[in-house]
């Protein structure tokens, strides 16, 4: 392969890949400090651009060991010995990052579903309770207002676990390999506290509302546009920085946020748990503002006028 | 008799609306007390303000000799109330939803069951129980609401109102029921503006118009208020002028009107009205088909008091 053709044509057969040709005087004008060029010829495939990256590397290092080298050989001897250190790399895990991708996208889907699932039943079942009539008759009934009222929202917690139990049971189906390791627990855990804040925020505007024409005007309002707002549908990284502050307000921002931190997560360590901890723990604290709200109205709206 | 219910001074008032005025009474240990009054006179609003549902501006309430607040749970215990409304779960049967509201004050099951059975025999609603509050008519559907509000046996119970737009069969069940509730020992406030049942039921009545007081005391106390003695009505056809003319100077007749099918005579005292009136009827040879003689009612005393009647 000495000549121009013969060199043309393993090129074109690919039977080499990349050619270098070291023009006279190289070393010499390097050593200088000038630039001088290397001609090179390739395919300007995969393996030309491999061979491409190694020697511009190659060039880059030589060039910044020029300045500490006496001379020629001496250069030669410095680039080996950079280029003879090894690192050992151990991988911890075996990140499955499309079963991830797609987990979290479910469990971002989950605020919509808790949201809306919690908001209708739970809504619907309180307007039952909020009838005129029937709150007249519980209110001057010997039953205590705060454990009445305990009564109801643990009755209604029945329905919210089961509604979360049966959306982790389509992540287990749907994507079981993500939900047995511990990411899943994760997702499971955040969920599960979503669940609470969601059952709390059910629970709150049941005691507000009593119409259930309403309903359904409610349930696009809150559970639909904290779900668009907070990055449920629309990734976080695509949407506008004032909406995400907005979103900060709102407990599916937290949730979510959750969600995206449990997704990038590489290790486990105290560090990623105390976290996902700080977010559950807004997640919760929204949860108890609620359920003190939904207390303090029940209790405001004991008399009737 | 110790007081069941201290009511003393009660004053409401919406904005510029004052519904109860100044308003006391008592109530006492086994009596059915009757609160009577045309629609928006104050029964209502007086039965709320006791049971704590409305604030009030003045006054106070005293219940088993204890003030009523809205956290007197034990007080409230011995109370049943059954509101005008009716107050049911249409998800749940007939027999659930008394289980449901008896299980606000009792938690013992077998007590509560035992309970529950015995307010369905009351109203005698044994064979709806299975039946879901839809497929009650009107009249069952009361009944049921009756049985919600006095299932846990209430020694105080306040019914306001529980025949409104009730077949007559329903009716009588209702207050059969309620006189049964009352020979058990059962305090009854009772508030209605149909006065026939006021007089059937109620021991003491107090009339109400406009939020005050008008006049308190049992059902012939009432009747003494009013300034006449004795209504007779004749259904009569035809009658002229002259013989009407003769009838009105009769002794102690007080008013007569006529509207061509009967004529009604008032009396303001003394008796023997009606064999004078058929006396003369017989010597003039007026032909007539029915006549009745009534003694005043509440609706007079109301009429008497007000200068309108009682469902104006």
């Amino acid at each position: 392969m000495d000549t121009e053709a013969k060199q043309e044509e393993a090129l074109f057969y690919r039977q080499i890949h990349y050619i270098i040709t070291i023009p006279e005087h190289f070393h010499s004008d390097f050593m200088d400090g000038e630039k001088p060029q290397l001609v090179v010829k390739s395919t300007n495939d995969y393996e030309a651009s491999l061979a491409q990256m190694q020697l511009e590397r190659y060039l880059n290092a030589a060039n910044a060991l020029r300045f500490i080298s006496e001379s020629e050989a001496e250069l030669v001897a410095n680039m080996e010995a950079v280029f003879s250190e090894t690192t050992e790399v151990t991988m911890t895990s075996k990140l499955d990052t499309a079963g991830l991708n797609k987990a979290a996208f479910y469990y971002n889907f989950v605020n919509y579903a808790l949201l809306a699932g919690c908001i209708y039943v739970i809504c619907l079942i309180l307007s039952s309770f909020q009838q005129e009539p029937v709150r007249k008759r519980t209110l001057i009934s010997s039953m205590n207002f705060a454990k009445y009222h305990r009564q109801l929202l643990l009755s209604n917690s029945l329905l919210a676990i089961a509604l979360w139990g049966f959306y982790v049971l389509i992540s287990l189906i749907l994507v079981g390999d993500v939900m047995f390791s511990e990411y899943g627990r994760a997702y499971i855990l955040n969920s599960f506290v979503f669940t609470l804040c969601a059952l709390a925020l059910a629970f709150l505007i049941g005691n507000l509302v009593t119409n259930k024409n309403a309903m359904n005007g409610i349930i696009n309002v809150i559970a639909l546009g904290s779900s668009f707002l907070c990055g449920a549908f629309v990734p976080m990284e695509y949407m506008p920085d004032f909406v995400l502050r907005i979103a900060h307000l709102l407990p599916s921002y937290w949730f979510i946020h959750a969600n995206n931190l449990i997704k990038g997560i590489k290790t486990f360590d105290s560090a990623v748990y105390r976290e996902l901890l700080i977010h559950m723990g807004v997640v919760l604290a929204f949860a108890l503002l609620f359920v003190v709200l939904a207390y303090l109205i029940g209790r405001k709206r004991r008399k009737i006028a | 008799m110790s007081h069941v219910i201290e009511v003393t001074h009660l004053t409401k008032e919406y904005k510029k609306l004052r519904a109860v005025d100044d308003l006391s009474f008592t109530v006492e240990k086994g009596e059915i007390l009757g609160l009577l009054g045309p629609n928006g006179s104050g029964k209502s609003t007086t039965i709320n303000c006791i049971l704590t549902l409305l604030s009030y501006q003045n006054g106070s309430i005293r219940i088993f000799n204890e003030e009523m607040r809205p956290s007197a749970y034990d007080m409230k215990r011995k109370i049943g109330v059954v509101f005008q409304e009716v107050a049911v779960f249409e998800e749940l049967s007939v027999y659930d939803n008394i289980n449901y509201f008896c299980g606000l004050y009792i938690k013992d099951r077998k007590l509560r069951k035992q309970y529950v059975e015995d307010a369905i025999a009351l109203v005698e609603l044994q064979n709806f129980q299975k039946f879901m509050p839809k497929q009650l008519s009107g009249g069952l559907l009361r009944r049921l609401n009756i049985a919600c509000g006095i299932a846990h046996k209430p020694e105080l119970i306040f019914l306001d109102e529980p025949t409104v737009a009730v077949d007559p069969q329903s009716r009588n069940a209702i207050l059969e029921g309620i006189k049964e509730l009352n020979r058990c020992g059962a305090t009854i406030v009772y508030t209605s503006h149909y006065m026939e049942e006021v007089e059937i039921l109620c021991d003491r009545v107090i009339i109400l118009d406009q939020g005050k007081l008008l006049a308190a005391g049992t059902c012939d106390e009432l009747k003494k208020l009013a300034s006449i003695e004795e209504k007779i009505s004749v259904e009569i056809r035809d009658l002229d002028e002259a013989h009407r003319l003769c009838i009105q100077e009769m002794e102690q007749v007080e008013s007569l009107s006529y509207d061509g099918q009967v004529l009604q005579i008032i009396y303001k005292q003394g008796q023997d009205h009606l064999i004078a009136l058929m006396s003369y009827l017989q010597k003039e040879q007026i032909p007539y088909h029915r006549i009745y003689s009534e003694r005043p009612t509440l609706n007079d005393v109301f009429l008497e008091l007000t200068g309108k009647e009682l469902r104006d």
